[in-house]
């Protein structure tokens, strides 16, 4: 009995002690809020912003990091692939509703910030989506791959500034014409350091790219790559810029630009393909470099940057 | 909650505690500092581990005491419950000097511990211990519904908020029109 008492006793003392807590997230001030949701998954936010609209809002004010997000969409279904930077991972797919969908890339884009994207959208829809959305797309590498050349300098227009790689290729059917025009206005294609154009037709690609170049007085280091499966690019290169080549043979040409520091440097990937396809691409890599480059300094693996271009060579060859 | 002792005031703090330190014997003297909660305990925290705080390392900066106008005068934190300053004081002394991790699991689990403990670190500018507490309470609603978390987190829908805030300004009309006939009373 009296060990009873004596336990009741500091049952009781300790209550006293304890302290009552009422905290909780509605007492949180909205950074710290902002903090919390920082470092919460999509899928989590994507629950939290369904509470109360006062959440929502909070939600929608912050950026979330991806290491890869894939969009692929056209006439008959759409699915989405979002791998966070912890590895988590978030698939969607829906059918049938390019409304649906596009509300959904439209709140991932506004939201996130992507280290790889990659959009593959197909059909007249999607274009016309495209052409109404105003917000900026966010990423640093970008992949991507169209039927409706139309709606490639719509993409290539909203991304960020600080892009860094433009990858585009077209769908299996075929390489449509690029407007070129349209596109060297483009300040995205003007100012990244790495783009290129898988499958292309147009030959003229080369001494336009170069032209821009030059006119832009770009930086070293900026490439452009493209396989391409029609004949003279290569000549039609020389034939333009004559009076500036400064050194060629039939693997490079070395040409003079504006800026006396720097030089433009073309390049032929020659390489074997032992395959049963009818054309063989040709791959062209084109450069700014340093006046100073010597030729000794020329890089001769030409696997390296053509497995860049064409994913499906990197495989066959195990590079 | 490492040993402590019931302090008297901040004027006249009793015989401070000392948190238990996992750094090693520092080779040249450290200063101290004392500080308070709501419950008066008086922690002595040396001024390395105070470091982690930019609030208390501002306010060492300026002040320049001497040891024993410091434990005269410890800084009085009376919006921050007596534990979770304990808390926190461990916190500090077991990371002073040192790296922080990438993650810490020794963070209360306990949901209105935790947030306090976050209001704490918040106030008191512990920019890494928020930054642990911030990734604890994500976790806390890792994979949840949204009924799940309004749960979790006692969330209010958009209607109870609502209906809240109608209730308030009706209250706040009834007591303004109390006012006012108490005006009017008077006033006769």
């Amino acid at each position: 009995m009296s060990s009873d008492i004596e336990n009741l006793a500091k049952q009781t003392e300790n209550l006293s002690i304890e302290p009552i807590y009422n905290t909780n997230w509605c007492d949180m001030p909205a950074e710290i809020k902002v903090e919390c949701i920082g470092k919460m998954e999509l899928i989590e936010r994507l629950s939290l912003r369904s509470t109360a609209k006062d959440e929502r809002s909070l939600v929608d004010s912050q950026t979330i990091k991806f290491r890869k997000g894939e969009f692929r969409g056209n006439a008959y279904c759409f699915d989405a692939s979002l791998y966070s930077e912890n590895g988590y991972e978030l698939s969607k797919n829906l059918t049938d509703s390019s409304n649906e969908a596009f509300e959904f890339v439209r709140y991932i884009w506004k939201v996130g910030v992507f280290e790889n994207l990659k959009i593959s959208f197909y059909g007249t829809a999607y274009t016309r989506k495209m052409k109404k959305y105003t917000g900026e797309i966010k990423a640093k590498n970008v992949e991507l791959h169209y039927g409706d050349i139309l709606i490639l300098p719509m993409i290539v227009q909203k991304l960020n500034d600080g892009i860094e790689s433009i990858m585009t290729y077209p769908d299996s059917r075929g390489a449509p014409n690029l407007d070129f025009n349209k596109l060297f206005a483009i300040p995205q294609i003007q100012n990244v350091p790495y783009w290129h154009i898988g499958n292309c037709d147009q030959t003229e690609s080369l001494h336009r790219v170069a032209k821009m170049w030059i006119d832009r007085n770009s930086k070293v280091g900026c490439t452009f790559q493209i396989y391409i499966f029609a004949d003279g690019s290569f000549k039609e290169f020389l034939e333009h810029f004559t009076e500036r080549i400064v050194s060629k043979n039939e693997k490079r040409a070395r040409i003079r630009t504006n800026n006396p520091d720097r030089h433009i440097i073309l390049e032929r990937g020659l390489i074997e393909i032992v395959d049963d396809l009818v054309e063989i691409p040709q791959f062209f890599r084109l450069m700014v470099i340093s006046v100073e480059m010597k030729e000794s300094e020329y890089d001769d693996n030409c696997e390296k940057w053509i497995s860049k271009i064409c994913p499906e060579y990197r495989e066959e060859n195990n590079i | 909650m490492s040993s402590t002792e019931q302090g008297t005031s901040s004027a006249a703090p009793a015989e401070p505690t000392t948190a238990p330190e996992s750094a090693a014997a520092p080779e040249v003297p450290e200063s101290f500092y004392y500080v308070h909660g709501k419950d008066k305990v008086v922690h002595k925290v040396s001024a390395g581990a105070l470091q982690h705080s930019a609030l208390i390392h501002g306010m060492i900066s300026n002040l320049g005491y001497t040891e024993e106008q410091a434990k005269a005068n410890p800084f009085p934190f009376e919006n921050i419950d007596g534990d979770i300053l304990q808390m926190v004081v461990d916190w500090c002394n077991q990371h002073k000097g040192k790296p922080t991790p990438p993650e810490d699991t020794n963070l209360p689990k306990q949901k209105e511990k935790l947030f306090d403990l976050v209001l704490a670190v918040n106030y008191l500018e512990i920019k890494e211990l928020l930054t642990y507490c911030c990734k604890q309470v994500a976790m806390m609603v890792k994979g949840k519904s949204p009924e799940e978390i309004r749960e979790i987190w006692m969330i209010p829908t958009d209607a109870e908020d609502e209906a809240a805030e109608k209730e308030a300004k009706k209250r706040a009309g009834k007591e303004a029109a109390g006012e006012t006939a108490a005006a009017a009373g008077d006033a006769k």
